[in-house]
């Protein structure tokens, strides 16, 4: 049966964060053309960075991995295009840090390697992570945790949620592949579930995607144990502990997974990337990037090679507007400023957000009038506006005392915020300062716990 | 391109617009308040926000442009809160130096916006309440004011509407309920504050038997718990610590109101719990996500609660139990209405020599409770008070309503302490300063004056509703009274007439010609004038007047005893006229003619006075040299100077100047070579 009572998690939140998504939604999805040249970084993901398998001069076909590394926490870059390797060399990113990079200049012709294909029905649970690890599948929501790990959950789990709240306001690509690829979201659903052992699927999505409930209901119909969730439109809702809360009510302990809890959470794209590593043998060489804001021409979602500069990206979306206000990767609530226009598309890059002076708002940092906004908005139920001010003083014990930790870093407290602080960017640097406090003392042999 | 943290997308409300919400959720009661008390309250409130304004301007320096001047709009709030809290006929430097302070002190010097421990408009009006307090204290004559017009059974709604006066903005609560609701919709508040705090208010008066709903819409109350304790800045961030706080707000109201004489409890209450907001906040911490609410966090939450309570009941049983016997009349600058005070709605307004009396009469038409506005003119001006009596004509509650006593000080008398000493008593108490009551020291001038305007009114009320001598008809004829006055026996002659007095003559007396002609003359007018042995005596002739009321009610008593023109005197009435007006015998005059110079230690040095004897008497006492302190001495050489001549021995001392008056009987002994004592 298919769930179609609204609901969404109690505490903390926003319903009145705007969401944007009117310029996209409604548009199909266009592919970019592969660019002449790719730049292919070999960190993609968290974890260890992967180590070039290819040397310059290397002839390299779309789909053949560029990249491995045995440590246990890694994912495999594949080429995006066939061409030629001309340099292996330390490249920006766009949001400003430097990796190792592959950069193939493309012959054209999109030689593939060939894809092993398969049978979900005749899959081990082993065969389904080593195909999705071959294929260098990661969170494809922004976190750029390697799927194959998250198939293996250290205890058993029953439930399987994908993550369409799309909560971020501009972006719609997982609204978009919804209702444009629903089949192979269930595909990698079932693929999942298989893997995990788990019994029941869940897919939850906020109301303001009408269409994608609808089309996810469709291709969930048969199938008993799947079902479709509606949620409320509430940010942060996409969060996976809060996605977990609104459809399940289970409170994922401080520091735990969402194992823990008897489930394990995957985006939309990232189930789509699964069915297809699994059934076609597809690596992760392309995706689907939202281009959006205020200051963009023609804003669309663009399905495009892993590696094509992001400023190629904008020229397909017809340019900029003038300078924007605010360039980002990702959404406006959570994304990192874009610091190089350059840069490649990479593997967690959902989408570009240029705003417009009107719509941008930045830190003034005014002085806190303790209005609470910041404490009644938090999901995590901390306090940012002492929290804030410890972590900008470097106070690390009141940090400790108020779990700065348990910050999920929505920027919800920035928000809400009157006085514009930069909250959310001091619990960040607290969260640093005591992660580091933490590494130090487990080096030390100190107990981490006070 | 600047390199900016996320997030990129913001809330569009603004330190501004929270403030500028705050000010229009704040015109309702503006508006409310120039309606009820005129312009003078609109200038009042405007000088306050401009001074307010002002202050934070000058010294933030801000830029000379109408937005830098008005700054993030937090000052005008400030200086607006301010204005409303203030009495109606506040005059006009108070909300000028009241903002001053609130912004220079209480704001700016805590580091500004968002720095400040206290509200700022509650810190100001404490200072002001403290510092002026005859300013700031706005008493009406709610009896003759708001009760008639509202009649008896919709008290509450004439507070409901504002229409009892007060503080400007604390007197409407549809108008403060206005603006909560704007601030409510715009999400600048939430309920746990004002719930709390009112919600408390409310159930301690319910436990106190009080009317609850006349506690929480009365003074200041709901003003504050809407506007003042939700003042962000000063109250927690957590949501259990708003709950707190407000409670705190609450009870801590309730128990000033109850047990201190200040008026309004509310500004102490939300100041104490100012300071607390820290405190509250550290130990409300909420859980957080994923932890969940430990059993540690549910108890130190659930310890935090339980101890705030623990500690403002405790300190509630432990205030002086005795104190809630007598409760203060007027709560928050507003009275108690008439038929609650009578506890009966079905009262007779009856005026009597323009006293006003409120009473409550049986089946036979006899009054049974009454209350009434008596005055007596104390250290500063006249003291008005509000005497309530129970069935048996005892006095059940004592209430200053008005007086300019000296703050600290004179203004003692307004304490239910002092008060509450009257309780029980009536027109036959003995009223002995010393025995039955107890004068405040440091104003025995102020509190003589209300226990002897107690004893008047009481005397006033009998004789309004019982006549001289009890309800009785004065049976018609001519009758002859006579007492001792104090150079010998007094007689007079009373003719009744259609049971009233016509005439009363002195027949006879022994007092000092030319001192009691005036009382000879005028005090059998006002006695026929009144109808009753009791009037008021001819200044500078008090002992032949009250020598002469007292051989009138001799006359009187004798009537209706029926023992027609007899001329023997009644012992009780000789007694009652020594006991009260002659306290001591006559000097024995030794010196001969001329004038004497005498001398004795005062207050503030050495007091010398020149006494002219003329005859064996005493005709002229003039000081020569006197350091005593000015004001407080002048009332004992004006009034005990001739009184002593009238007299031609030693008087009572002047209440407030005893050591004065001890003085000038000493010189004037040392004058006339008399010992000490004598």
């Amino acid at each position: 049966m298919n769930r179609l009572i609204q609901r969404t998690f109690p505490r903390g939140g926003n319903r009145e964060v705007p969401d944007h998504k009117e310029a996209t939604e409604g548009k199909p999805i266009r592919s970019l053309s592969a660019p002449s040249i790719v730049v292919i970084p070999m960190l993609q993901h968290i974890g260890a960075p992967c180590e070039p398998v290819v040397g310059v001069g290397d002839k390299v076909k779309m789909g053949q991995p560029l990249g491995k590394n045995q440590a246990f926490v890694c994912a495999p870059i594949h080429s995006s295009v066939s061409g030629e390797v001309i340099a292996v060399e330390d490249r920006p990113l766009a949001t400003g840090r430097r990796a190792l990079a592959v950069v193939i200049r493309n012959d054209g012709n999109d030689d593939m390697v060939k894809f092993e294909t398969g049978d979900l029905d005749k899959m081990s649970p082993d065969v389904i992570r080593q195909k999705v690890k071959a294929a260098g599948i990661v969170g494809m929501g922004g976190a750029g945790f390697p799927a194959h790990i998250k198939l293996n959950p250290p205890k058993p789990v029953d439930t399987i949620l994908i993550n369409g709240a799309e909560c971020e306001p501009y972006l719609t690509c997982d609204h978009r592949l919804m209702v444009e690829r629903a089949p192979q979201v269930v595909g990698g659903l079932l693929a999942i579930m298989k893997a995990t052992g788990a019994s029941r699927g869940i897919i939850g999505i906020e109301e303001n995607k009408p269409d994608a409930i609808m089309q996810m209901q469709d291709a969930t119909q048969d199938q008993d144990h799947l079902s479709v969730a509606v949620l409320k439109v509430k940010y942060p809702q996409g969060a996976e502990k809060q996605l977990i809360k609104a459809i399940l009510d289970k409170e994922v302990p401080s520091g735990c997974l969402p194992a823990d809890v008897g489930c394990v959470v995957s985006n939309v794209h990232t189930a789509i990337a699964i069915h297809e590593a699994v059934i076609h043998g597809k690596p992760c060489y392309e995706r689907v990037v939202t281009v959006s804001g205020g200051s963009v021409v023609d804003p669309r979602n663009v399905s495009v090679r892993i590696g094509t500069p992001i400023q190629t990206l904008l020229d397909f979306c017809g340019g900029l507007l003038g300078e924007p206000a605010a360039l980002i990767c990702g959404g406006p609530m959570t994304g990192p400023p874009i610091l190089d226009v350059y840069g490649p598309v990479v593997k967690t890059l959902s989408g570009i957000s240029a705003l417009n002076h009107e719509e941008a708002g930045f830190d003034v940092n005014r002085p806190c009038i303790r209005c609470a906004r910041c404490v009644k908005a938090c999901p995590a139920g901390l306090t940012p506006n002492l929290l804030g001010d410890y972590s900008n003083r470097g106070m690390i014990d009141q940090v400790i005392r108020l779990r700065a930790q348990d910050c999920i870093e929505c920027g919800l407290c920035s928000y809400v915020c009157p006085s514009k602080r930069a909250l959310v960017t001091w619990i960040k640097k607290g969260k640093a300062d005591l992660a580091a406090l933490r590494a130090k003392e487990r080096e030390l042999g100190v107990s981490a716990c006070k | 391109m600047q390199v900016r943290t996320g997030p990129f997308l913001r809330d569009a409300v603004t330190i501004e617009q929270v403030m500028g919400d705050v000010l229009i959720a704040l015109i309702p009661t503006v508006v409310a308040g120039v309606l009820l008390y005129g312009r003078h309250t609109l200038m009042v409130v405007v000088l306050s926000t401009l001074s307010a304004v002002l202050t934070e301007a000058i010294l933030t320096r801000a830029p000379l442009t109408p937005k830098g001047i008005f700054g993030d709009g937090s000052a005008a709030v400030t200086g607006l809160l301010l204005g409303l809290i203030l009495p109606h006929t506040t005059p006009y430097w108070v909300p000028i130096f009241g903002s001053f302070f609130a912004i220079a002190l209480v704001k700016l010097a805590f580091g500004g916006l968002g720095y400040n421990i206290f509200n700022p408009a509650l810190a100001a009006r404490a200072m002001l309440l403290l510092a002026f307090t005859s300013e700031m204290i706005y008493l009406t004559d709610a009896v003759t004011g708001a009760t008639p017009l509202w009649g008896t059974a919709r008290f509450s709604w004439s507070l409901f509407w504002g229409n009892v006066h007060g503080i400007i903005g604390e007197t409407s609560v549809i108008a403060i309920l206005l603006g909560a609701a704007y601030l409510f919709y715009k999400r600048h508040i939430n309920w746990r504050i004002p719930v709390s705090c009112l919600g408390s208010a409310f159930i301690l008066a319910l436990v106190w038997g009080l009317d609850p709903w006349h506690t929480i819409t009365a003074g200041g109350l709901m003003f504050a718990a809407f506007f003042m304790a939700t003042d962000m800045v000063t109250s927690p961030v957590t949501p259990v610590g708003e709950i707190v706080f407000g409670a705190g707000c609450g009870m801590l109201t309730f128990m000033i109101r109850q047990y201190t004489p200040f008026p309004e409890g509310v500004t102490f209450a939300i100041l104490i719990m100012n300071a607390m907001t820290p405190a509250i906040d550290s130990l409300t911490i909420p859980p957080v996500f994923g932890v969940g609410a430990s059993y540690k966090t549910r108890i130190r939450g659930f310890a935090v609660t339980a101890g705030v309570v623990i500690v403002l009941l405790g300190a509630l049983v432990g205030i002086e139990r005795n104190e809630p016997a007598i409760r203060p009349l007027i709560s928050n600058g507003h009275y108690l209405p008439m038929h609650e005070l009578l506890r009966d709605p079905d009262y007779d307004v009856v005026e009597v020599d323009e006293t006003r009396y409120y009473v409550v009469r049986d089946e036979e038409g006899d009054p049974l409770q009454a209350a009434f506005i008596a005055e007596r003119n104390g250290f500063n001006g006249p003291i008005s008070f509000l005497l309530l009596l129970d069935a048996e004509h005892q006095i059940e509650r004592v209430s200053v309503l008005k007086q300019g006593e000296n703050p600290g000080f004179g203004e003692l008398i307004t304490r239910s302490s002092f008060l509450s000493q009257f309780v029980g008593m009536d027109k036959d108490s003995p009223f002995s300063v010393g025995e039955d009551i107890q004068l405040i020291s440091g104003a025995t001038v102020s509190s003589r004056a209300v226990i002897s305007g107690v004893e008047r009114a009481l005397q006033h009320f009998d004789q309004a509703f019982f006549g001289v001598d009890g309800p009785g008809i004065l049976n018609d004829g001519t009758f002859v009274g006579e007492t001792a006055s104090f150079g010998g026996p007094l007689e007079v002659e009373v003719v009744v007439e259609g049971g009233r007095i016509s005439s009363v003559t002195v027949l006879r007396h022994s007092d000092t010609p030319g001192f009691s002609d005036p009382a000879i003359s005028g005090v059998p007018e006002r006695i026929v004038a009144a109808n009753s042995a009791q009037v008021d005596a001819v200044s500078g002739a008090t002992l032949t007047s009250e020598a002469i009321m007292s051989a009138v009610q001799a006359a009187l008593e004798s009537t209706s005893v029926g023992q027609g023109d007899e001329l023997e005197l009644d012992p009780e009435v000789r007694d009652t006229s020594d006991g009260t007006s002659v306290a001591n015998a006559p000097f024995e005059i030794t010196v001969g003619d001329g004038t004497h110079r005498g001398r004795a230690q005062g207050f503030g040095g050495e007091l010398v006075l020149d006494v002219t004897v003329t005859g064996a008497r005493i005709t002229d006492i003039v000081v020569v040299e006197s350091s005593e302190t000015p004001f407080i001495a002048d009332a004992a050489f004006k009034k005990l100077l001739p009184a002593i001549i009238e007299a031609q021995g030693p008087v009572e001392t002047v209440s407030g100047a005893s050591v004065t008056s001890g003085a000038i009987h000493g010189a004037l002994r040392d004058a006339l070579n008399m010992k000490e004592g004598q």
